[in-house]
């Protein structure tokens, strides 16, 4: 399918909304195609090859507001589903809150727009050949290389117009290390990039450090008492407390009222060290949000200040917050000025945390889970792999415990992330 | 069947083509506004291709002609081929058979969007009404239907429906120290929504119950964070075996390492626990995710897990079977039209046991009782967590305080081998999704069971 169909489809698509009697009306058309080359159990497997087609439609009709998706777009399919759609607006209740965007432009060609199957394989090759030659016993369960190419097209009946064609890599492994009987915990990572080709596949998204660290996770030990100590969070980590802070300042919670945050624009919320802004321009990310909105850059913490919220167009005119469009991700915490040594060193008793395995926090931020994938630290020195030890805290309070910040980061596009040090953790 | 598709072999090994229908429905409705109001359909066709021991698979949308599929078929076909270019592979002879048959949940008629806006507008009024204090209410009704036509070249002419529907419910209140304290509670079965029960006089009782849940729960205080004698109620026997046991069964996890491998015919729990992995009925019953032949088309059978505390069977594909030398479940399955089928769990369930809960919670002196959870994860060393959103303390055999979130965790194989207790009552469940590269429609079971598991706490 070429681009100018996909356009046209958008077109015809909001032509048909305004036939049908809608009063506002938001159509995307879209097209993902994507290449995978998959390796299962330490061996090439599969290659995979889809092709994903969407039309989305949301209406407005006399207030009332009703979307759906389907994945044809011949004329008569659209036409008889747009119809179902105006019935299921005209049974919602009226709100004043519903609305789509207004006289946006944005029109964007970001990464490879043709994926290599030859690098794919090549990744891939090389990803298996490291695990044999560096880290034996690691067993990588999952493993894949891929391209993916998104086209889109936006419009609404407020003549805005947004359009992208993303191409993106992406690379990641899953695995085990065994030695005998015994066995690591899982661990993962991975992430996307406009290329692979500028370093060996492992030196993308630490898959060098993950495979190296699961080996040393094979023997473990639990602690032998309950105290009070510091964290190393590893960037895979830090996410669980960024995207517990992004989801605080966004539509459901804000609307629901029990976000934390709702009335802390201005005030301190994190440790002074803490800044996040945000990286619309990341690597598989498109600069716009699903409400077809540009999404310019911006703040939402300045040195641990709370700098903005983020409704979209209709949690903003719910709630009466300013309305602060973002994009589906894209996220960059600050680096610090603390080398990783140094952010060890100052631990006296505690944890460097690779995952935390835990269920969603509570609505005020208490949490406890599991830390996987981590080692433990005594008098700023890092010693075995842990097992069965858990941590409790607050993450709101976690945030303003925040006492070092590495200048290191690792980058995997939808987050580029340092490595973050916190104090009074509670450890089972 | 009308609708399904002929694979076209071409000097492969195996082929399996796919037809599939995906069809969602979903509402939100935040203290009465209507905040969701969607209904959304996928279609697709798929072929996957088995090849010299290579797996190729392409999909595209399904255009209602023969063009995609042949172009699909080609494209998994020339797929599986150019893997070649990573040298030779062991190929299988896949086993497992053939299935010729349709199956399909006969459930009322699809509630229309206006009456599920009726609905929850009904239940917003009612806590409104009921419960004037509450800082929130928060409704979600979900349904999805995915309707498969499969053909394999191993001669499986299947039609699979699997349809399920959850009507979420989340009561929000103010804490005395003016932070947000939530409850949330889901029913969930078997087809549309329109096979639930919406009606205020079936969730009246529920609605009253969360409310009271939600009061204990604003006075909670902290677990206290270590090991403890828990009687984990019904809810969280079947995510405890989904996470704690299931996982760790599914023959790819197996064969990528995890422990349970060397452990087959050993004991891994109390002679108490026997797990089952239901293909589709219990007792003559058909359960909520019932799978008679999976995608690749096998016949599904139950997988034993654990029969009296002893390991005894895994989960499996045709290709983790024939690799494990075991005979497959029928156990793969894809979640959209362009996913790949991938071992998963179906109905998974401890069976209930002979004693009665409020026994099990007069026999402890001290422990807690686990009573709701979130979210769950495990883990290849079968060291599991699940967070538990509702729990109480238990002092001298009697039901205390309420306590704050918290995580149990622990062993599996610890965990189950500590259970000196099971009900002898059963409850289904079939909410939220399992994650694994993709997600997937499950459902889980099981009675209150008693043990000694870590919790997270002060």
């Amino acid at each position: 399918m070429s681009t100018t169909v996909l356009h046209d489809a958008a077109e015809q698509a909001l032509a048909l909304m305004r036939a049908q009697g809608f009063d506002h009306a938001q159509v995307t058309a879209s097209l993902t195609t994507q290449d995978e080359v998959n390796i299962a159990n330490n061996e090439p497997s599969l290659l995979r090859s889809t092709e994903v087609r969407r039309l989305s439609l949301l209406g407005l009709f006399d207030g009332r507001k009703a979307s759906t998706e389907l994945s044809e777009f011949d004329a008569e399919a659209v036409r008889q589903r747009i119809a179902g759609l105006h019935a299921d607006a005209s049974s919602a209740p009226q709100d004043a809150a519903n609305a789509v965007s207004s006289g946006q432009r944005v029109r964007i060609v970001q990464g490879p727009q043709q994926g290599d199957l030859g690098l794919l394989a090549d990744k891939a090759a090389e990803l298996l050949a490291f695990r044999a030659r560096e880290t034996p016993r690691m067993m990588i369960d999952e493993g894949a290389a891929l391209h993916t190419r998104t086209d889109a097209r936006t419009l609404t009946t407020g003549d805005s117009d947004l359009s992208c064609c993303l191409g993106w890599y992406s690379l990641s492994a899953f695995g085990t290390a065994r030695d005998g009987a015994q066995s690591s915990s899982f661990n993962y990572t991975g992430g996307a990039a406009n290329d692979l080709r500028e370093r060996p596949a492992v030196e993308y998204f630490a898959i060098d450090q993950m495979l190296r660290d699961t080996e040393r996770q094979i023997r473990t030990e639990p602690i032998q008492s309950n105290f009070v100590g510091d964290v190393v969070l590893m960037p895979n980590a830090v996410t669980n407390l960024v995207g517990w802070l992004l989801s605080q300042i966004s539509d459901v919670q804000l609307i629901a009222g029990s976000s934390l945050y709702r009335d802390r624009v201005g005030a301190l919320v994190a440790s002074p060290l803490l800044s996040l802004q945000s990286r619309f321009d990341a690597p598989g990310v498109a600069a716009f949000t699903s409400d077809a909105f540009a999404a310019p850059p911006v703040e939402i913490v300045r040195e641990g200040r709370l700098m903005a919220l983020t409704p979209s167009l209709y949690g903003s005119r719910k709630t009466g917050l300013p309305h602060v469009p973002t994009a589906s991700s894209g996220w960059d915490v600050a680096a610090g000025t603390t080398s990783r040594d140094e952010l060890l060193s100052g631990v006296a008793r505690g944890a460097l945390v690779g995952r935390l395995s835990m269920g969603s926090p509570a609505s005020n931020g208490d949490f406890s889970g599991v830390i996987k994938n981590s080692f433990a630290i005594a008098d700023g020195k890092v010693g075995t792999a842990l097992s069965e030890v858990m941590i409790s805290g607050n993450v709101a309070q976690m945030l303003r415990d925040i006492v070092a910040i590495s200048r290191d980061r690792l980058d995997t596009g939808a987050f580029r992330l340092p490595w973050l040090r916190i104090a009074n953790l509670h450890f089972s | 069947m009308n609708q399904a598709v002929q694979p076209t072999p071409a000097a492969s090994t195996y082929v399996e083509t796919r037809r599939h229908e995906l069809r969602k429905s979903r509402l939100v409705m935040i203290d009465g506004s209507l905040a969701m109001n969607s209904r959304t359909a996928e279609g697709g066709i798929s072929s996957r291709v088995y090849d010299r021991g290579y797996w190729g698979f392409a999909s595209a949308p399904d255009s209602g002609q023969g063009t995609n599929l042949e172009q699909v078929g080609r494209k998994a076909r020339e797929n599986a081929r150019t893997m070649a270019r990573f040298g030779p592979r062991t190929a299988f002879g896949l086993p497992g058979g053939s299935y010729r048959g349709e199956h399909a949940f006969a459930g009322r008629p699809a509630l229309s969007q206006k009456e599920c806006v009726e609905r929850l507008a009904e239940l917003h009024a009612w806590c409104a009404k009921r419960y004037p204090a509450l800082k929130s209410t928060l409704f979600m009704l979900q349904d999805e239907h995915h309707s498969k036509w499969l053909s394999t070249s191993q001669g499986s002419e299947v039609l699979n429906s699997i349809q399920r529907a959850v009507c979420y419910m989340t009561l929000t209140a103010e804490g005395p120290d003016g932070a947000p304290v939530e409850m949330l509670d889901r029913i969930s079965g078997k087809g549309s929504l329109a096979d639930l029960d919406l009606s205020i006089e079936a969730l009246a009782p529920v609605l009253d119950r969360l409310h009271e849940q939600l009061q204990d729960k604003r006075h909670a205080v902290s677990a206290r964070g270590g090991l403890h004698t828990v009687v984990m109620g019904p809810d969280l026997a079947g995510i405890l075996a989904h996470e704690a046991m299931g996982h760790p069964c599914e023959a790819d996890l197996v064969l990528g390492g995890a422990m349970t491998r060397d452990l087959v015919g050993q004991p891994v729990a109390s002679e108490l626990i026997t797990m089952v992995d239901y293909a589709h009925s219990r007792d003559g019953e058909e359960l909520m995710v019932p799978v008679y032949a999976d995608d690749e088309g096998t016949p599904a059978r139950d997988a034993v897990l654990i029969e009296r505390g002893r390991l005894t069977d895994f989960m499996s594909s045709r290709e983790t079977a024939a690799r494990l030398g075991i005979t497959p479940t029928g156990s793969a399955r894809a979640y959209n039209p362009n996913d790949e089928p991938l071992v998963r769990m179906r109905n998974t369930a401890i069976l209930p046991g002979s004693s009665k809960l409020d026994d099990m919670i007069a026999g402890v002196d001290d422990g807690y009782l686990l009573l709701k959870t979130s979210n769950g994860q495990a883990d290849s060393t079968t060291e599991f967590m699940f967070g538990i959103s509702l729990a109480y303390e238990i002092r001298n055999g009697k039901v205390g305080s309420a306590i704050r979130d918290t995580t149990v965790s622990g062993s599996a194989i610890k965990v189950l081998s500590s259970v000196d207790a099971v009900s002898d009552d059963m409850q289904w469940t079939c909410a939220g999704y399992c994650g694994k590269k993709q997600p997937m429609v499950v459902s889980m079971g099981g009675p209150a069971i008693r043990a000694r598991a870590h919790l997270g706490g002060q």
